[in-house]
C-alpha cells in the first residue's frame, strides 16, 4: 500500500503523519507527504497494483499537460467532468436541504468543480495510474462539493456543543428488552469518558458522535482540521474502549 | 439529550483504520477495485473501518462510487 497513515486501535497515534495535511480549510492545498504508517495495520500487506496507466487516463495526462489549444481544451472537458461530479453531489444531497435555492445549488456545483479543478492541476503529480483518472479526479469534485454543502446545511446554527453531555447518558432510555444491561454500559461509558478521557477529547467525541456534527463543520468552527480531529476522535474512542474493558464492559463491535 | 446515543458512533470501528488524509488518498483506487469486483479490503486495508468510524468519508465514498459506477454504465 502507498502512501498510508493507518490507525490501529490500541495504539497510540503520533502527532506528526499527514493528519489535518489535506483537509482543512483549504482541502487540498497541501502537498502529498510521505507516507507513514502506524501501528501492525500495515505489516505484510500484499504489495500494491502496479500501476496500470489505461490508455484513456494517459490521454488525459498528456492532453492536460500539453499546453496550447490542445491543453485547454481539455481542462474544459475536465471541467465539464467535474461539474457533473459537482452537481451529482449536489442532487444526492438535495432532498435532506430543502432550504437551498436552486440558484445556490447551481453555484456550488460550479464552485467546488472550480476549486477541485485548482486542486487536480496542483496534485497531477500524484496521479499514478492505480485508479482510472476519471475515478481520480471526481474524488476531488466530490470533497469539494460535499464540504460545501455540510457547511452550507450548518450556515448559521451554533454547533450543540456541551461537552457535559455525557453525563446524563446513563439517564437516557434503553430499549426494553436490554434496559438493565444498556443502562450498565451507558454508565460505563459515562464514568470513562468522565475519568479516562481529555476535555478536549470529550468535546470531539460528543460534537461528533452524539450530536451529530459533520466533522469538517466542527474543524472550521474550530479552525482546525478534518484529520486532526478525526485523530482526536479516534485517540478519544481507543480510550473508550479501553476503559470500558477496564470496567469489565464488552464494547459492541471491533476489538476493545 | 433525548435519544440514546448510538454506540457505534461513540466506540468507533475498534480496529485498524485508515485516517481521514490517507481515505481520500486512497478512495479512488478502492472506489476501482470494488466495481472491478476485486478485494478492495485486501487491497487497501483500513479502509473498510474508516468506512465505517466516519460519516463524512463514509457519504463521500458512496458518492464516488455511485458516480464511477454510472459511469461504466454509461461505457
Amino acid at each position: 500500500m502507498r502512501g498510508c497513515t493507518a490507525f490501529r486501535a490500541g495504539d497510540a497515534v503520533g502527532p506528526g503523519g499527514k493528519d489535518g495535511a489535506l483537509r482543512g480549510h483549504q482541502p487540498d492545498m497541501a502537498p502529498r507527504e510521505q507516507a507513514e504508517v502506524v501501528g501492525s495495520a500495515v505489516v505484510g500487506l500484499p504489495e500494491p497494483t502496479p500501476p496500470l496507466h489505461d490508455r484513456e487516463s494517459r490521454e488525459w495526462v498528456r492532453a492536460l499537460r500539453a499546453g496550447g489549444a490542445e491543453g485547454d481544451a481539455a481542462l474544459a472537458r475536465l471541467h465539464a467532468h467535474l461539474l457533473r461530479a459537482a452537481r451529482h453531489e449536489v442532487a444526492r444531497r438535495r432532498p435532506a436541504m430543502p432550504d437551498l435555492r436552486g440558484d445556490e445549488s447551481g453555484d456550488i456545483a460550479t464552485e467546488a468543480a472550480d476549486d477541485a479543478l485548482m486542486a487536480i492541476l496542483r496534485r497531477l503529480d500524484d496521479f499514478r495510474g492505480e485508479s482510472r483518472f476519471t475515478t481520480w479526479a471526481w474524488k476531488f469534485a466530490v470533497l469539494h462539493a460535499a464540504t460545501r454543502l455540510r457547511r452550507r446545511a450548518w450556515q448559521g446554527r451554533e454547533l450543540p456543543l456541551s461537552p457535559e453531555r455525557w453525563e446524563r447518558l446513563p439517564a437516557l432510555a434503553p430499549d426494553p428488552a436490554d434496559e438493565a444491561e444498556t443502562a450498565e454500559l451507558l454508565g460505563a461509558v459515562a464514568a470513562t469518558m468522565r475519568d479516562d478521557l481529555t476535555a478536549r477529547q470529550r468535546e470531539v467525541l460528543v460534537a461528533l458522535a452524539i450530536d451529530g456534527v459533520p466533522i469538517d463543520v466542527l474543524a472550521e468552527r474550530r479552525g482546525t482540521t478534518r484529520g486532526a480531529l478525526y485523530k482526536t476522535l479516534h485517540d478519544a474512542r481507543r480510550r473508550l474502549r479501553a476503559g470500558l474493558a477496564a470496567r469489565g464492559q464488552t464494547a459492541p463491535g471491533g476489538a476493545p | 439529550m433525548t435519544r440514546r446515543p448510538d454506540l457505534a458512533a461513540l466506540l468507533g470501528p475498534g480496529r485498524p483504520e485508515l485516517g481521514c488524509d490517507a481515505c481520500f488518498d486512497e478512495i479512488d483506487r478502492y472506489v476501482d477495485a470494488e466495481l472491478a469486483g476485486r478485494d478492495a479490503d485486501a487491497l487497501v486495508p483500513g479502509m473498510r473501518a474508516h468506512l465505517e468510524g466516519c460519516p463524512a468519508c463514509r457519504e463521500e465514498h458512496e458518492s464516488l462510487r455511485a458516480l464511477a459506477a454510472g459511469a461504466e454504465d454509461d461505457a
